[in-house]
């Protein structure tokens, strides 16, 4: 640490002495010596202050790569050589420390753009200076080729500024997909500082024409730049601002919220903080409404600190993984909440219990759905096609008979008989399963309920797109059932019915005029409708004033 | 008469056929499926097809898709559809045109086969047949103070059984009166309907169920 203090000095002290020795306008080669001992400063600071992160590293390199390129004013060729193959690679140094705020590494679209930065950086100078650019001093001259120089230097400048300006995108793009875990304020300094990046670009296509605004734009783009490192160095070292936001967090938990997800987000300044369970009976993460949660990856965007107790995990924390350089913060938010996450925990292990319960209900309804249509099915091919055969040879007894009246009375009884089972049987299929459902959909099949009903039924059906089959049975008993209760007992002289489907929902609802007061908790066939509208996840609701008639409506949701 | 039965069941298939048979048609083709319809149809041209609504494959409404394609393509092949069920919304969309040539029975009515074996013929000829209980599901639902309330209790006879198909004489024949008196109640119901008196019975027929599905206000199917 202290050989690079060192180094940085006497870099600066070089510098100094390069940019008097030649005739280097005074204010700009002022910048760049700022520049650098500002990278390497930071960088160093960050370095003791945050040991595990790479950034401070990556501070102090960029620090001495703009070092390298201060010894292009050297009038020694030698150094001039090196300085002047080092001129843009500085430019690509500054990008990569943007993009790789604050964790030190680069992820994503950010790396290639890096990558490509270095390979035009390096490989373009050379080859500018294999063909002679840049004066009589450049030792790497191998052909003089001046005008094949200068395409591939502004060559080698469009495609830097046009990298710098991906790189801009990039960090838009990542602030809009989800911001480190930073303070508001913080942020801002730091997003404040991508305009640097810009300017850098605009600056690099100025160089291809030499234009009079250069050197005020070149002038301001090494302000920015050189400020830049400070506003990192603020937000990396903001946490260890956030340690007194623990002892706030501790007296917020104490207050047992329901949800711990605010004062987390809160103390780890991480909008994006979850808290997840784990269910040793499930053997399953879960989150706080139940929902069972996977953790993420390793390696990736978001990382994990678990909460154990007793050598066992018993919740873990997932935030974003720039916190992980932030190691006694996660452990002190850890602690704290490990102390009084069991109300979560419960409530989330009940919401996990419900949402089997739930589970098991529609399975349940789901089977019996399946077992009436079976049933349905085999009273259709079996008992009522006999039945139909067996009426059938009858009719053709009777036409056969002789004029023997009790026979004939005795043949003609047979067939009531026989006719009186099929309609009976009619309504006992019709009852388990609306066959013309599955083919037709609600339309057809509540017409035909509504032509069979006790009173006269308006219908307006309006599902334009037919929702699931389990939807549409529970819609369709809903109805059955509604009419069945309003022949029995309303007296009224009419009903109605609408069915209608807005976005996810279907809405069912039947009204009548008779006299109201239905006990909604006498029947059981109101009780077991609501069970199979729950079951889907729906609600069913009755309003029966006692002479205002009666309201059922149910909201499937079939989305 | 030349028919053609298409249904699942063997013992209605066969119960069907010789009944037919033994009233004095020629039943050339027997088919399980609505598919084997179709081919029979193409093949032998009968004069009316008698189909099962619900078979293979699906068991929902294949015989009722194969009745409306089998209208369309021959309209002068009368077609009676039998169901286990009534569906009104389904049988008006087998009488969506027209009633010529075309019946929707429910299957128990084979058993009063003097009236069965009528109706086919009916078919055969071009005119109509459609189930009583459809008549009275669509009359039953009619809202208070429409024009059918102003019918007689001998019209609202008429209507039902003009509705279900039967010709004048038929009528004539059922509720034991002339002719002549049909004609009467007829023109009477057309003229309190507001029905436009229109000529052969099958039209009729139409223009009778269209106006019970309208009074009964939309529901139309989606």
């Amino acid at each position: 640490m202290a050989a690079l203090a060192t180094a940085g000095l006497a870099a600066a002290a070089m510098s100094v002495a390069l940019a008097r020795a030649s005739d280097q306008p005074a204010v700009p080669a002022a910048l760049f010596v700022w520049i650098m001992l500002s990278y390497v400063v930071s960088g160093l600071i960050a370095r003791r202050r945050r040991p595990d992160s790479a950034f401070g590293r990556l501070l102090v390199t960029a620090g001495f790569g703009a070092g390298l390129s201060n010894l292009a004013w050297s009038a020694n060729p030698l150094l001039f050589t090196v300085g002047q193959a080092c001129d843009l690679l500085v430019v690509v140094l500054f990008l990569h420390v943007f993009l790789a705020f604050p964790t030190g590494r680069l992820a994503g679209a950010a790396r290639p753009i890096v990558a490509a930065g270095y390979a035009v950086s390096i490989g373009l100078q050379l080859t500018v200076m294999l063909l002679g650019g840049f004066g009589d001093d450049n030792l790497l001259a191998v052909v003089d080729a001046p005008a094949a120089a200068t395409v591939v230097h502004a060559v080698e400048l469009i495609a830097l500024s046009g990298l710098v300006l991906a790189g801009v995108v990039v960090l838009a793009l990542r602030r809009r997909t989800g911001g480190l875990p930073l303070r508001r304020s913080v942020r801002l300094l730091v997003d404040a500082f991508a305009l640097g990046l810009v300017s850098l670009a605009v600056l690099l296509i100025m160089g291809l024409f030499a234009g009079p605004g250069f050197v005020v734009v070149q002038r301001l783009t090494l302000v920015v730049l050189g400020l830049a490192p400070v506003a990192f160095l603020i937000g990396l070292l903001d946490a260890r601002l956030a340690r007194t936001s623990i002892g706030d967090l501790v007296m917020e938990l104490r207050a047992a919220p329901a949800d711990l997800r605010p004062a987390l987000a809160r103390a780890l300044r991480d909008p994006s903080v979850e808290l997840v369970y784990w269910l040793p009976r499930y053997r399953s993460w879960v989150d706080h409404d139940g929902v069972p949660a996977d953790l993420p990856e390793p390696g990736g965007p978001r990382a994990v600190t678990m909460i154990e107790r007793d050598g066992e995990p018993v919740a873990a924390l997932i935030h974003h993984a720039a916190l992980t350089e932030e190691r006694e913060l996660l452990d002190a938010v850890a602690a704290a909440t490990e102390m009084v996450l069991d109300n979560g925990r419960l409530r989330a292990e009940l919401q996990a219990s419900l949402a089997e319960v739930r589970g098991s209900r529609a399975r349940v309804v789901e089977a019996g759905r399946r077992e009436r249509r079976r049933l349905e099915r085999d009273l259709h091919d079996g008992a009522q096609q006999r039945l139909i055969g067996l009426s059938m040879r009858l009719g053709v007894l009777e036409a056969r008979l002789g004029e023997d009246p009790a026979v004939r009375q005795a043949v003609t009884e047979a067939k009531q008989e026989v006719a009186a089972s099929l309609s009976e049987l009619r309504d006992i299929a019709r009852g388990l399963y609306p066959a013309v459902l599955s083919g037709h959909g609600l339309a057809v099949a509540l017409e035909s309920v509504a032509a069979q009903a006790a009173v006269p039924v308006r219908l307006r059906i309006r599902v334009p797109q037919r929702p699931a089959e389990a939807v549409e049975v529970a819609a369709y008993y809903v109805v059955c059932e509604a009419l069945t209760n309003i022949g029995r007992h309303a007296h009224a002289t009419g009903a109605s019915v609408d069915v209608a489907r807005t976005g996810d929902t279907v809405h069912v609802e039947i009204t009548d005029d008779g006299v109201g007061g239905a006990d909604t908790d006498r029947g059981t066939g109101l009780r077991g409708l609501a069970d199979r509208v729950e079951s889907l996840g729906g609600t069913l609701r009755v309003w029966s004033p006692a002479g205002g008639g009666t309201r059922v409506r149910a909201e499937l949701p079939c989305g | 008469m030349r028919v053609a039965i298409a249904e699942d069941s063997v013992l209605l298939r066969e119960g069907l056929a010789g009944l037919l048979r033994d009233a004095g048609f020629d039943v050339v083709a027997r088919c399980g499926d609505a598919e084997a319809l179709r081919q029979a149809v193409a093949a032998l041209a009968p004069d009316v097809v008698i189909v099962d609504i619900r078979m293979p494959p699906t068991h929902t409404d294949e015989g009722l898709r194969a009745a409306v394609e089998i209208r369309a393509a021959h309209p002068d092949i009368g077609v009676l559809v039998l169901s286990q069920h009534i569906e009104p919304a389904l049988a008006m969309t087998l009488f969506a045109d027209s009633a010529d040539g075309v019946g929707y029975l429910l299957k128990d009515r084979v058993s009063d086969v003097a009236e069965f074996v009528a109706a086919v013929r009916r078919i055969g000829a071009g005119g109509a047949a459609v189930d009583p209980i459809i008549v009275s599901a669509l009359v039953s639902r009619r809202r208070p103070g429409d024009p059918l309330g102003g019918l007689t209790p001998r019209e609202r006879d008429v209507l039902d059984l003009m509705a279900t198909g039967h010709s004048n004489q038929g009528i004539a024949d059922r509720l034991f009166i002339t002719l002549r008196a049909v004609e009467k109640y007829v023109s009477s119901i057309f003229g309190k309907l507001g029905i436009p008196a229109t000529g052969g019975e099958s039209r009729r027929v139409l223009a009778v169920l269209l106006y019970l599905k309208d009074v009964n206000g939309g529901g139309s199917p989606t």
